[in-house]
């Protein structure tokens, strides 16, 4: 194949949620010597960020979606190590980031999504559960070493979580030592703007491209 | 539509019962009543309308019928049964 | 140019050039069209929103004429305990009769789910049988299947949430299919209890909120009961816009249910013997609100155009073209409303 050839079969591999084709494909292109970065971010990731969309759409289901996040684990195993072994090409960035649904808010299929979908990228995601206070919210944070702290909140009624969690980093001085990042149904960027978070994603596909903005950030 | 104000309850009932479209529900009713679609939700039109039936109105007034005692009347003038109703005649035994 | 007053699907307060709206109005009901695979409005019917949207009144309304009923979910969950106004139900079904107006009212637990109401049916008809003797107007008992109650901790089956990033597609799938089987024993008892406690019908709320299991569990115990008992109404609203396929290959009369959008769960209902149907059309809070109009009222239409039921499309915070805000703007409230009913021909709301 080609590296435009692999670039489409890793993309296709994902969408059609196929295991097979997506290792025989991520391990043709570290014997090709293929650019591995370019076919994880542009190729395997990109096919994520498809089943992500069309999840949204409802033209992708729950299990498929995960079926396919399980297989960009395992691709992303063989991508990382060929990275790694060769010192003339950069690791893949990796980081770790807590996240959570705010107090008084129990919903979680939302934020089960965004996990699974983050993970495939290399990021080290501690998922601190629902309903979790702003107090646990930080602890879980210092506890992980996370570069990120990322909450959800589904109800109006829960939003204030959100901007809670932000005056406490402030208060507390830790306010730069994280970066933030909120979604739900309710919030906008509009929302994030104003409590001060530093990126908000409307789907679990815009996460993905957040999350790994915000550690290019941090980086 | 305005509830026991207006015509409201009735053309729910009416829609609910006979699984109707608003409009043929609302013309269910008007024929029933003997007044206008457009009337059914005149709340001057139906105020007279409801006391003169005493099925119900907005306003409590001595005699003036609410609860199950104006659904009694309500399913017997546009013809459906009303589960409360048919439950409180066969618990009370009432044959009406 | 003189703007526009409007508001984003947020609450948040928009001013719009009347290219802007004209234009947000055509990529709502595309966005419908293009999701749903429907008609978009025509050029007409999209004029008529634009004078809705663009009306300088802070309210608009139906012409007299052509009103249209109100139902309620979660009724007397919001005046006692949303509001914090220390009535009880009894008192809450009166006021809105005679001081609200209400068209119909709906009474429900305060978990309101039908799961919990099992253990306290007896207190639940001794209040539905009360009501009834005080009640002219049309009271339903409503509850939301919540399919999520069966698992651990709050059921006996595995918690598929918590198998499916572990990888156990089929372990999900198979915790789905039981939760299903017992969803549905319990609506039959709980339904059966208040339709001989004299309720008027029964409200199946937020269905398909925990997925495409959600949605079958209503259906199968929307058809066991009207086998049973013919002559109860069924009301039955929905969670969303399309069923969340976290099953992924349930079927309800050989349809897949996953993935389906208003107008096909519409069908599906109908043949399952639902009297009223309530299509939800969530808001998304970072459009403005005559997008999301646009598109629910593409929708709604998608509906009414092929029901032979009545159809309540849910016009609340969050849904129906209502911004997602607890308090929702009046002048939101109102255009959404109106545009509901002369574009997506609702039979109620």
């Amino acid at each position: 194949m080609s590296e435009k050839e692999i670039m489409q079969s890793s993309i296709d591999a994902i969408l059609e949620g196929n295991e097979g084709k997506a290792l025989a494909t991520a391990r043709e292109a570290v014997d090709m010597g293929a650019d591995l970065v370019a076919v994880l971010n542009d190729g395997f990731s990109e096919g994520i960020r498809q089943v992500g969309n069309l999840f949204e759409r409802g033209e992708k289901f729950l299990p498929e979606l995960i079926e396919a996040a399980m297989i960009m684990e395992k691709v992303s195993a063989i991508i990382n190590e060929a990275i790694l072994k060769d010192s003339s090409v950069g690791a893949t960035k990796i980081g770790t980031m807590v996240i959570a649904t705010v107090e008084g808010d129990v919903h979680d299929i939302g934020k089960g999504i965004v996990i699974s979908l983050i993970k495939t990228q290399g990021v080290n995601v501690i998922d601190l559960g629902r309903d979790v206070g702003t107090e646990a919210i930080i602890e879980g944070a210092l506890e992980h070493e996370a570069g990120i702290i990322g909450t959800s909140a589904l109800l109006t009624s829960t939003l204030n979580g959100q901007k809670k969690l932000e005056e406490e980093l402030r208060i507390r001085g830790l306010r730069n030592r994280f970066k933030t990042i909120v979604g739900g149904a309710p919030v906008t960027q509009k929302f994030a703007d104003k409590i001060g978070a530093d990126a908000y994603a409307e789907d679990a596909a815009e996460a993905v491209v957040r999350v790994l903005e915000l550690l290019g950030k941090s980086n | 539509m305005g509830g026991v104000r207006t015509a409201g309850d009735l053309v729910a009932r009416v829609m609910a019962s006979k699984a109707l479209r608003v409009n043929e529900a609302k013309k269910y009713v008007a024929d029933k009543l003997g007044i206008s679609v457009f009337d059914l939700c005149d709340s001057q039109v139906m105020r007279e309308v409801r006391e003169d039936l005493n099925i119900g109105h907005v306003l409590a007034r001595p005699g003036g019928a609410i609860g199950i005692e104006a659904k009694f009347r309500i399913a017997k003038l546009l013809d459906i049964e009303i589960n409360s109703v048919k439950r409180f005649k066969e618990r009370s035994e009432c044959s009406l | 140019m003189k703007k526009i007053f409007s508001r984003m699907g947020d609450g948040s307060a928009l001013w719009l050039s009347e290219d802007e709206l004209r234009q947000d109005l055509r990529t709502g009901t595309e966005d419908a069209a293009d999701r749903g695979k429907i008609g978009p409005l025509s050029d007409d019917e999209l004029e008529r929103l634009f004078e809705i949207c663009a009306a300088p009144q802070k309210v608009v309304s139906v012409e007299p004429g052509q009103e249209v009923v109100h139902s309620f979910d979660a009724g007397t969950l919001k005046f006692p305990l949303r509001g914090g106004v220390p009535v009880d139900r009894l008192g809450t079904v009166m006021a809105h009769e005679r001081a609200f107006c209400s068209d119909t009212f709906e009474v429900g637990h305060s978990d309101y789910s039908f799961k919990p109401v099992k253990a306290i049916i007896a207190e639940e008809r001794q209040s539905m049988e009360q009501i009834q003797l005080n009640a002219t107007i049309p009271v339903y008992y409503g509850a939301m299947p919540n399919l999520g109650l069966y698992t651990k901790p709050d059921g006996p089956i595995d918690n598929w949430s918590e198998l499916l990033p572990m990888g156990k597609v089929q372990e999900a799938r198979e915790a789905q299919e039981e939760a299903c089987e017992m969803a549905i024993q319990d609506i039959f008892f709980v339904a059966e209890a208040m339709h001989e406690a004299g309720s008027d019908g029964i409200n199946f709320d937020t269905v398909g909120a925990s997925g495409d299991a959600d949605f079958l569990a209503s259906l199968l115990a929307v058809e066991k009961l009207k086998k049973a008992i013919p002559e109860i109404h069924i009301e039955m609203g929905m969670a969303g816009e399309f069923v969340l396929g976290m099953h992924g290959g349930l079927k309800y009369n050989d349809t897949r249910l996953a993935g389906l959008y208003c107008h096909k769960q519409l069908e599906l209902a109908e043949k399952a013997g639902v009297d009223i149907f309530g299509p939800v059309i969530n808001t998304k809070s970072n459009k403005s609100v005559p997008w999301n109009i646009a598109r629910s009222c593409t929708f709604v239409k998608a509906c009414s155009e092929i029901s032979k039921i009545p159809i309540h499309p849910n016009a609340g915070m969050g849904v129906g073209g209502v911004p997602v805000t607890s308090t929702a703007p009046v002048d939101a409230i109102s255009r959404a409303s109106v545009a509901l009913i002369e574009i997506g021909k609702a039979d109620g709301l």
